[in-house]
């Protein structure tokens, strides 16, 4: 036995760089997935920390719709003697520095009651302590007191004692409080005055205390006073909402009961983690995309699993066959095979979880910035190492590498020692396993459609489609290198005896250029269905944008969050821009997200022109009556939300209005790809009726002839005086700018590409590297037989580049069929929306020159390699 | 409030209740720290001006009590830094008060001469006019609005209870329109430069049960306020005010169980405590308040346990006082009593106690004979002997038994509480509690009903 294990040790230490490869290959698949985990459960777990810091111990919320909660209800509840604890919030998010803060208004005098032994009043506390104790320290002087001081981390407010905090809190012009953390980067001090951007508008601010401590939900919030978060916010006598806390059980339900019953109409009651939650499930889509991008990475790593370790059985052959006849049993085999396997699978999962971690930590920026681009703010200062995910993840790959070793072992153990011993009998049943893994990529093509035709809506149900696909090409490619190889080499044959061999070669040592081309064929084949895939969505949006974007001028209040209420023009800037005399045409847009039996929908409340519903493109719904339904009321909604909903023209769906609940027709379907939750257009004149909410976010201008955009850019500058900063934008910069967010949000798909067509180079590398070593001997003869260095390494790099050749033929139609796939189910199923098909001859010319870049860097080392191996050595060695 | 709610709910309060205290209790501090560290917090509670007498002993100064609660998890080193401070602080109280001018004033809050933008002073005696003085003074820095009262059902099953409000002025009304942060822009409706805060308390006899709630709230968009005329104070769903007529009053609150819904005539003989109204409590400029109070409101009407409603009528005591000054650097707390006799005369007196543990020669207070003539009394004509003591569960070892004699009057009388444990562990912790009376005058066996209340224990 032992001589058995020493074997196997022997050989992995003489290979190292086979088993540094394979390790590699193993380590980044298993990393990327890991990732890819870290990152989006960093991002959620940094939400619902800012979630709970700001709720507490809330057990739930009373909302209404966009306009918020009349503060004159509060009054009312709070002096109705309902035993419930109640607390008034004023939310919006600000502009500080280059950051973005949620602001939360407060009324410390009573938020404790509700929140309880939350962060935010923990923090408080600590806070009221600490000065305290300054206070102490200060009077006690050398006594020591101030070290009790330091321990703490609340709030530091520069010696300054409670009354004199809460004065500030409640009267000093700008008062507000944020995370030290967060003053450190801000580079802000107590007592420093600041500027907020809200909305447009500039703000004064002065920081009376600090949050301190680690707890990082608090990092992204700044701490008003209720009545500074009103004014600054503009929503005078309105509240965001108000936080409830009742106790457990039947007394709190009766208390719930109570408190329902006073509600007007169109303010709910929720429980508090809901929102949290509704907010998360907004992501999941996303989230479902980039594990599945991860999960890639893994396959093709399964591939060079394979390939490194059933070379690595099989250039032991030999050894195995003498143990074999030494009495070696079977099993033995087997078992030695396995345990090599688990033990790599071991190590490179091992080095996957650090690598994971590592791109992890890089991975989060990208992540929250696109979910700051494209669901709420959220900032990430703590990177959260999913326990369970990084189990499935390392279980995935030592189980990989199991089965990767288990075919070859299972192969080897079972062969007669004698037979182990000959590679022709390998090459022999590699050829019958091509011809026999064509019979099973159909198979998996037709199971690749029937799931797709026999499921309409899973997301699931449609990736498990695109890794069959891409196991379709992985399964196909053996026998296409094999039949082209062959064909060359009868054609090349003719004109060149090495030529010849070289690609004769290639097919008669398909048992190791098969699986490394599968591979390369495999990352190229989704290569160029991502590519399609983003190309056609990139031409879909500009020309979406194009057909849309019309006005010339759009004006709308800047600042982060869709349907943020701070987000409007003042309403005399309004009217001024609009008295403007090269003003001919104007729209309004009021955008919000309403509460509906459904969830939070967004909602862009319009004040159309005739251009503008010809510039709406309608995918369902006839065009006339549409828009008169429109008028009476009926809503359009965008394909995503059509989806997500399953609506279609004739449906009903209730919102909650002002007023109550009321349902809402949809009177048509429109393309849309602002945001991948959907949205809904209503008149603005129902909305403003319905909802009581005259704001308006944004309006587009039609200028009159012979005015340019820039010219009336100067004159809104001009009207504005400083009144408002608003955002103005040409159509022509709408355009490049929604193009920009669009790139952005693709960066991390690149990148996760990028990682998977690095496992798979490396997986070729490492093929090639397996396959000159085995036939070193060979070569070493044609060089004792004339063959020069440079034609050696020629015929390596000519052979290194038909196979990245024919891994790019595989993959055409792979590729363009997992495009198709990817934009008419993946894409439809996460997000709804239907993107033209565009194919460009770039993309497969970029896949092209990929494969062959590839291909040939992998064929470098070996080539350098056998040009300068000794060739007496080589042929001695039998 | 812990006692009675369930204790998840009472130890949040309480923690919320810790935030706040320490922003109060460092009012005073400030306010004391401002004009020299003779500070003396006295502040524990803004509540009751009156103060009274009976010097105890070297416990443990207010301060330390105050700071011991608000420091809820850091208690150790907390109440340690803290009465090493305390130490210090008294002797440097020593040393200010021969250099005599500063400071030093009794009240609880705050001490207005050293706050920002300068409130008014209680220097003089004024004129009062009523119902003008039954509403707020937001001149002033600190005021407050003081029921107690004891209550019978028809079957003589009772009650005491307690409801006070307090006014903190944080900066004095500004004529100008209120700060923003907002350039020209309007105000809020929750700008606030007042907070109230209020404390319900029920003493339920029979079933020994004592419950407490404490209450904050700005003074915006009616959530807590005061006005004269018609007279309402307010706090969430607590309030007194004025019914429709004008001649009753209502008082209504409810929480932890207990609900009140009294009917009340203040028509009733009242007294101006001090010298007219003028109530000093130390020799220090602005330290000394306004101060009347009415002893003897009859008053009916319904009272809730549980769901269960009785009927109740009992004879409610309302303390009425505000002013701008703090306790002084020497002083420690008060006693205060507020006795009820069976023959219709009524007794206040408080008895300031100095750190020393001696009574502070300003304590004072009033008698009320039956037939509604006030007498005031001088810290020299009343006697309190402390009979037995009894220590809460936080520690504090409060007097539970007083013997009480004015020889002036030929009184001499036993007061006992009627509950062990009616400690307000609220944001400022003290006792105040339904207590008996029973002794002599002229000869004569009387007998009676008291609310004490013991401050800075």
């Amino acid at each position: 036995m032992s001589t058995l294990w020493a074997a196997s040790v022997r050989h992995l230490l003489r290979h190292p760089a086979q088993l540094a490869l394979a390790l590699l290959g193993l380590a980044l698949g298993v990393g990327t997935i890991i990732a890819v985990d870290i990152a989006t459960a960093s991002s959620g777990r940094a939400f619902e920390l800012s979630m709970e810091a700001v709720n507490g111990a809330a057990t739930h919320e009373l909302r209404a719709g966009p306009g918020g909660i009349d503060e004159s209800l509060y009054v009312r509840l709070k002096t109705s003697g309902i035993p419930v604890a109640l607390t008034p919030v004023v939310e919006g998010y600000v502009d500080v520095g280059d950051e973005t803060l949620q602001l939360v208004g407060i009324d410390p005098l009573v938020d404790a009651s509700v929140r309880g032994d939350s962060r935010l009043s923990a923090t408080d506390r600590a806070g009221a302590q600490t000065e305290r104790t300054d206070a102490y320290a200060e009077r006690a002087g050398t006594e020591g007191g101030r070290a009790g001081a330091e321990e703490h981390d609340g709030p530091r407010s520069a010696d300054r004692d409670g009354i004199e905090s809460i004065t500030l809190w409640l009267t000093e012009p700008g008062a507000s409080v944020m995370a030290a953390n967060t003053a450190q980067r801000l580079g802000l001090h107590i007592d420093d005055a600041f500027t907020l951007r809200i909305g447009g508008t500039v703000r004064d601010a002065k920081l009376i205390g600090t949050l301190g401590g680690t707890s990082s939900g608090l990092d992204t919030l700044l701490l008003a006073d209720i009545a500074q978060a009103q004014e600054w916010l503009g929503l005078f006598g309105r509240l965001t909402r108000i936080d409830v806390r009742v106790p457990e059980g039947s007394e709190g339900e009766a208390a719930l009961r109570q408190l329902q019953q006073q509600l007007p109409p169109g303010v709910t009651l929720q429980p508090a983690e809901r929102r949290t939650r509704q907010s998360l499930d907004m992501t999941a889509a996303f989230t479902t995309n980039l594990q599945a991008m991860s999960l890639l990475a893994l396959l093709v790593g399964v591939f060079l699993i394979f390939s490194a370790v059933s070379f690595a059985v099989v250039q032991r052959r030999r050894v195995i066959g003498v143990l074999r006849a030494l009495g070696a049993t079977r099993a033995r085999v087997l078992a030695m095979i396995l345990v090599e396997a688990l033990m790599l699978g071991i190590v490179g999962a091992a080095l996957g979880l650090v690598l994971g971690t590592f791109i992890g930590r890089e991975l989060v920026a990208l992540v929250s910035r696109t979910i700051n681009d494209l669901y709420f703010v959220v900032a990430v200062n703590e990177v959260v190492i999913p326990g369970l995910a990084i189990a499935k993840a390392v279980g995935a790959g030592i189980g990989v590498a199991l089965f990767a070793a288990a075919v070859p072992a299972i192969e080897v153990a079972n062969s007669a020692p004698s037979l182990g011993l000959r590679r022709s009998v390998i090459e022999t049943r590699a050829v019958s396993a091509s011809r026999w893994l064509v019979g099973v990529s159909v198979g998996l093509a037709i199971a690749a459609g029937a799931i797709v035709l026999f499921s309409s809506r899973s997301l699931l149900a449609g990736f498990v489609a695109l890794f069959l696909l891409l196991l379709t090409v992985a399964a196909i490619t053996p026998a296409v290198l094999r039949g082209l190889a062959l064909a060359a080499s009868r054609f090349l044959g003719r004109f060149s005896p090495i030529a010849r061999l070289a690609s004769g070669d290639i097919a008669a040592s398909l048992s190791r250029t098969g699986v490394a081309v599968a591979a390369l064929g495999l990352a190229i084949a989704a290569m160029i269905g991502v590519s399609i895939m983003v190309e056609s969505f990139r031409e879909s949006l500009r020309t979406y944008l194009a057909e849309t974007i019309r006005a010339d001028l759009y004006i709308t209040a800047p600042g982060p969050g869709f349907g943020r209420p701070e987000r409007r023009i003042e309403p005399d800037v309004l009217r001024d821009i609009l008295a403007l005399p090269e003003i001919a045409e104007h729209t309004e847009s009021r955008r919000v997200i309403v509460d509906s039996s459904r969830g939070p929908i967004r909602v862009d409340a319009l004040r159309m022109v005739p251009a503008t519903r010809e510039a709406i493109p309608l995918t369902v719904g006839d065009p006339d009556g549409v828009w008169e339904k429109f008028e009476r009321g009926g809503v359009v909604v965008s394909e995503p939300l059509a989806w997500h909903l399953q609506l279609d023209v004739g449906d009903r769906l209730e919102l909650d209005t002002a007023e109550g609940k009321r349902p809402f027709e949809v009177a048509g379907i429109y393309r849309e790809y602002g945001n991948d939750q959907g949205s809904m257009l209503m008149n603005r004149a129902v909305y403003s009726r319905l909802w009581h909410d005259d704001a308006i976010t944004a309006i587009g201008l039609y200028l009159r002839p012979g005015t340019d955009p820039p010219t009336a850019k100067r004159l809104v500058r001009e009207s504005l005086r400083h009144r408002q900063s608003l955002a103005m934008t040409s159509n022509y910069e709408v355009r490049a700018i929604s193009m920009r967010i669009f790139e952005r949000t693709f960066v991390i798909t690149r990148v996760l590409y990028w990682l998977t067509a690095g496992v798979a180079a490396i997986g070729l590398i490492s093929a090639l590297l397996a396959w000159e070593l085995e036939r070193s001997r060979e070569l070493a003869i044609l060089r004792a037989l004339g063959l020069t260095p440079r034609g050696a390494g020629g015929m390596i790099e000519v052979q290194t580049g038909f196979m990245g050749l024919v891994a790019f033929l595989a993959a055409i139609p792979a590729g363009v069929l997992t495009a198709v796939l990817l934009i008419t189910v993946i894409n439809r199923r996460a997000f709804g929306w239907q993107i033209d098909f565009h194919i460009t001859a770039q993309q497969f010319v970029n896949a092209f020159a990929v494969a062959m870049i590839a291909a040939l860097i992998a064929g470098l080392y070996p080539a350098w390699r056998m040009a300068r191996a000794p060739l007496a050595s080589d042929i001695r060695e039998e | 409030m812990r006692g009675s709610g369930g204790r998840k709910r009472g130890s949040e309060l309480r923690k919320r209740v810790s935030a706040l205290l320490a922003m109060i209790v460092l009012a005073s501090l400030a306010a004391c720290n401002g004009s020299s560290d003779t500070a003396r917090l006295g502040t524990s509670s803004p509540q009751n001006a009156a103060s009274d007498t009976s010097v105890t002993s070297g416990e443990p100064p207010a301060s330390e009590a105050a700071a011991d609660r608000a420091a809820q998890p850091a208690r150790a080193e907390h109440a340690d830094g803290a009465s090493r401070s305390a130490r210090r602080r008294r002797s440097d109280g020593a040393a200010q008060s021969s250099t005599a001018e500063v400071d030093t004033n009794r009240l609880a809050a705050l001490r207005a001469s050293t706050l920002p933008g300068g409130f008014e002073l209680v220097t003089a005696p004024r004129a009062f006019e009523f119902p003008r003085d039954h509403g707020p003074h937001p001149t002033f820095r600190h005021e407050w609005w003081y029921i107690t009262g004891h209550l019978d059902t028809p079957s003589g099953e009772p009650f005491g209870f307690e409801l006070t409000f307090f006014r903190f002025a944080l900066k004095p009304p500004n004529p100008a329109p209120a700060e923003t942060g907002v350039e020209d822009g309007m105000p809020s409706a929750w700008r606030a430069r007042q907070i109230y805060m209020a404390h319900f308390a029920v003493s339920d006899i029979d079933r020994k049960n004592f419950v407490v709630a404490e209450r904050f709230a700005r003074d915006a968009l009616g959530l807590a306020g005061a006005h004269a005329e018609p007279f309402r104070v307010s706090l969430d769903d607590w309030s007194l005010g004025a019914s429709a007529d004008g001649k009753l009053w209502r008082l209504v609150a409810a929480d932890k169980g207990y609900a009140l819904d009294l009917e009340i005539n203040p028509d009733s003989p009242f007294t101006l405590n001090g010298d007219a109204g003028f109530s000093r409590k130390s020799d220090a400029e602005g330290a000394a308040s306004y101060y009347y109070s009415i002893p003897r409101m009859s008053a009916k009407g319904t009272l809730t346990r549980d769901g269960r409603t009785f009927d109740v009528q009992g004879t409610l005591w309302l303390d009425r006082e505000w002013g701008s000054g703090a306790l002084g650097a020497d002083q420690q707390g008060w006693d205060w009593f507020a006795l009820q006799l069976d023959d219709g005369s009524a007794l206040m007196f408080y008895a300031l106690r100095k750190r020393s543990g001696q009574r502070d020669a300003h304590s004072a207070g009033t008698w009320l004979s039956p037939d509604g003539k006030a007498l005031a009394l001088a810290n020299d004509d009343v006697q309190v002997d402390v009979t037995a003591h009894w220590t809460s569960p936080h520690g504090s070892r409060y007097p539970a038994r007083w013997q009480l004699r004015v020889p002036k009057l030929d009184l001499d009388v036993n007061i006992q509480p009627r509950l062990a444990n009616q400690e307000l562990n609220t944001s400022t912790r003290y006792w105040e509690g339904a207590s008996l009376v029973k002794g002599t005058r002229a000869g004569q066996q009387i007998e009676g009903k008291a609310y004490v209340e013991l401050v800075g224990y």
